[in-house]
């Protein structure tokens, strides 16, 4: 048995090195890239969202790399993400790959006996006790929320440091040395490191522009589906907070019910949930601009139900409480000017609110 | 107190109660009128650009009514009778139809909704819940429990005893016309499909035709009990109505970019083999040419096939 799964961030990281210590082997299909979304395209129905058409790409190309059982997450709706296997399935039978399943579905939704039934299914063949994996289980956590950690101090330091690309390289950097780590101790000695590396930086004396970046779940943790915004924004030097990581959604599906500590404010635009994030893309929202944002970035996949929700409520809110938003929508096209372009402008206009600086003044 | 009810989205599957309900209730009720190009306008105008047809759609009846009436009824269906969910967007409409809503009010911002009403969260598959909260917001216009609990087992009377959907005799061919009732039973948005069809000796039967018990025996060798209500009422009544040999045909009517539909139709496609299936994508566009000719190709689809099994 050769497990594969789909790509989100980091996530092939913290699973390879966990396998390792436990002495199974999976396959890691290749980086997302224009190769495997394309190989995605040509067999996905063409309305499906892009988080979709990726995914279908990587499990094409592991199935070549010789894995023949899949792990999926999922969850019981409404968005399609729970939906996901069921299609996979589906299609890459016709397409000759027979993949035995094992579908993650959040433990609200089938029982806790079930989810770790499912997920004894992964270690089955080698005889480790359950004890000794859920140990190692627990300490990968740990490292998940390192990383977590790591990346969240980055995003906000990035504002305040004298050179903002050097937050992007010390980055990419730590990210180059945990692919060589062998265990997950070697993985955490990397992560301290480059937090006091960056701990050293020097700072400048300016009030960065802050903003909050939301949206859809996969978008926000994927970089290759969001072009790498957040380079983007530490380009520009812009402070940024980012709730949904990879720690975030463990916690989310496998650990508890979503909550934010106690809701402050029950924001009265959007008072239930209509899946994914949508619900709390419009909570931070709300609360931004208490908490002194200047702004928020949604972005979302071509086709996202809940955020096209979320979206049309930010339009509301933003009229009704002088909120200002920037709504990105990606898609296949890998053309990145226009991106970048549209954020830049959207910077350049918090700067120059901030600053009191209007057209023509 | 003038109430608009309008008539998009699930109101045709619900149309007994709504009906019944509101007639009991004995309000001034403003029912809109079928759908048109106009009311299509006005909706799209300030809806939000990547909301489907059918939200566009019930964007302009809203509108519309919201121009005559005090309040516009908004329900927030949360799922189905059994339990599935039907779309984000269903959980969502009234925060999708928001701004219509209260083009002519001033915009309250503890008070998003404006002057929709029954836009508290329904959960059609816990009656008393659902019946809590249809009790709140019909006390909260104005109406005493007594009215209440009277209007709402009339309409559940009346949803129960009224057979919804089509089911043609006569005709040389029958399709299962397959996709959401918003969809089927908007002669705009379908560009008068089911006429269309019985011109050309074809006869149509729809979902509801099918009980439950067969849809779910349909279910059984997926990878888990699917949580969309369209997926059952299309994936599950298809692979039944092949199987009961009751149907020459399928074809499915989608709306531009719908999300389950994406999803929903290629299932189908892929576990029919190579059975006659037909998708038409609804969009805004009104040209009906193309939409005739796909369909005369089918019907030659559907003539030629006594011929490939002979």
């Amino acid at each position: 048995m050769k497990i594969t799964f789909p790509h989100l961030g980091d996530a092939h990281r913290f699973v390879g090195l966990l396998m390792k210590e436990i002495g199974i082997e999976i396959v890691v299909p290749p980086l997302n890239s224009r190769i495997n979304l394309e190989q995605g395209i040509a067999v996905s129905p063409e309305e499906i969202c892009l988080p979709f058409k990726l995914m279908i790409g990587n499990l094409l190309q592991a199935w070549e790399m010789g894995a023949d059982t899949a792990v999926m997450p999922a969850t019981m709706g409404p968005c399609r993400l729970g939906e996901f296997a069921e299609l996979f399935n589906s299609i890459l039978l016709k397409c000759g790959c027979n993949y035995e399943w094992i579908v993650l579905d959040s433990p609200q939704a089938i029982g806790l006996t079930e989810t770790l039934s499912r997920l004894s299914k992964v270690v089955r063949e080698r005889n480790v006790p359950m004890v000794s994996v859920l140990v190692k289980l627990n300490r990968v956590k740990r490292l998940v929320y390192d990383l977590d950690k790591l990346d969240s101090k980055v995003r906000w330091l990035v504002g305040y440091v004298e050179q903002p690309s050097t937050c992007k390289y010390a980055l990419r950097r730590c990210r180059t040395e945990l692919s060589s780590a062998q265990t997950i101790k070697e993985a955490q000695k990397v992560i301290r490191q480059c937090s006091k590396e960056l701990d050293e930086l020097p700072l400048r004396n300016a009030e960065p522009i802050k903003l909050i970046l939301t949206g859809e779940i996969y978008s926000l943790i994927e970089p290759f589906a969001n072009h790498h915004i957040e380079e983007i924004l530490m380009d520009l030097g812009v402070s940024v907070r980012k709730r949904v990581t990879i720690g975030w959604w463990i916690n989310h599906t496998f650990s508890e019910a979503i909550q934010f500590g106690k809701e402050k404010n029950q924001n009265p635009y959007l008072t239930n949930n209509v899946g994914g994030y949508a619900k709390e893309t419009i909570a931070e929202s709300f609360d931004s601009i208490a908490e002194g944002f200047d702004g928020v970035i949604q972005i979302l996949p071509i086709g996202c139900m809940p955020e096209i929700v979320a979206k049309s409520v930010l339009g509301r809110m933003s009229t009704d409480m002088n909120l200002k938003t920037l709504t990105i929508i990606f898609d296949e096209m890998d053309g990145e000017a226009g991106y970048v372009t549209r954020i830049e402008a959207f910077v350049d206009m918090l700067e120059r609110r901030k600053n009191g600086l209007f057209f023509g003044s | 107190m003038r109430l608009g009810i309008p008539g998009g989205m699930y109101y045709y599957k619900y149309e007994p109660f709504i009906k019944a309900f509101f007639n009991e209730l004995n309000v001034s009720a403003q029912f809109s009128v079928k759908s048109n190009k106009n009311i299509f306008n006005a909706g799209a105008a300030d809806c939000v650009d990547e909301a489907c047809f059918p939200v566009k759609l019930f964007n302009g009846h809203v509108a519309k009514l919201s121009e005559r009436c005090d309040a516009v009824v908004v329900p927030r269906l949360m799922n189905t009778e059994f339990g599935e969910s039907i779309c984000p967007k269903f959980c969502g409409l009234p925060e999708l139809v928001g701004r219509a809503g209260c083009s002519k009010n001033k915009i309250d911002a503890m008070k998003p909704q404006g002057n929709l009403a029954y836009t508290r969260p329904l959960f059609l598959n816990k009656p008393e819940a659902l019946e809590n909260t249809l009790a709140i917001e019909t006390v909260h216009l104005g109406f005493s429990h007594d009215q209440f609990d009277k209007a709402f087992f009339t309409g559940l009377d009346a949803q129960k005893y009224t057979q919804r959907g089509v089911n043609d005799i006569g005709y040389k061919y029958k399709v299962f016309l397959a996709g959401h009732p918003y969809n089927i039973h908007d002669s705009y948005s379908n560009l008068n499909l089911i006429d269309k069809l019985h011109a050309m000796d074809i006869g149509v039967i729809t979902e509801e035709f099918v009980c439950r018990g067969d849809k779910e025996a349909e279910l059984g060798n997926l990878l888990k009990m699917p949580y969309w209500a369209s997926f059952i009422d299309i994936f599950a009544t298809g692979k039944a109505l092949i199987k009961q040999r009751a149907i020459d045909g399928i074809i499915a009517l989608s709306s531009f970019s719908c999300g389950t539909d994406a999803f929903t139709l290629e299932m189908l496609k892929n576990h029919i083999g190579t059975f006659p299936f037909l998708v038409m994508k609804l969009d805004e566009q009104t040209g009906e040419a193309g939409f005739d000719t796909r369909l005369e190709a089918f019907e030659s689809v559907l003539s030629g096939q006594g011929r490939m099994h002979a």
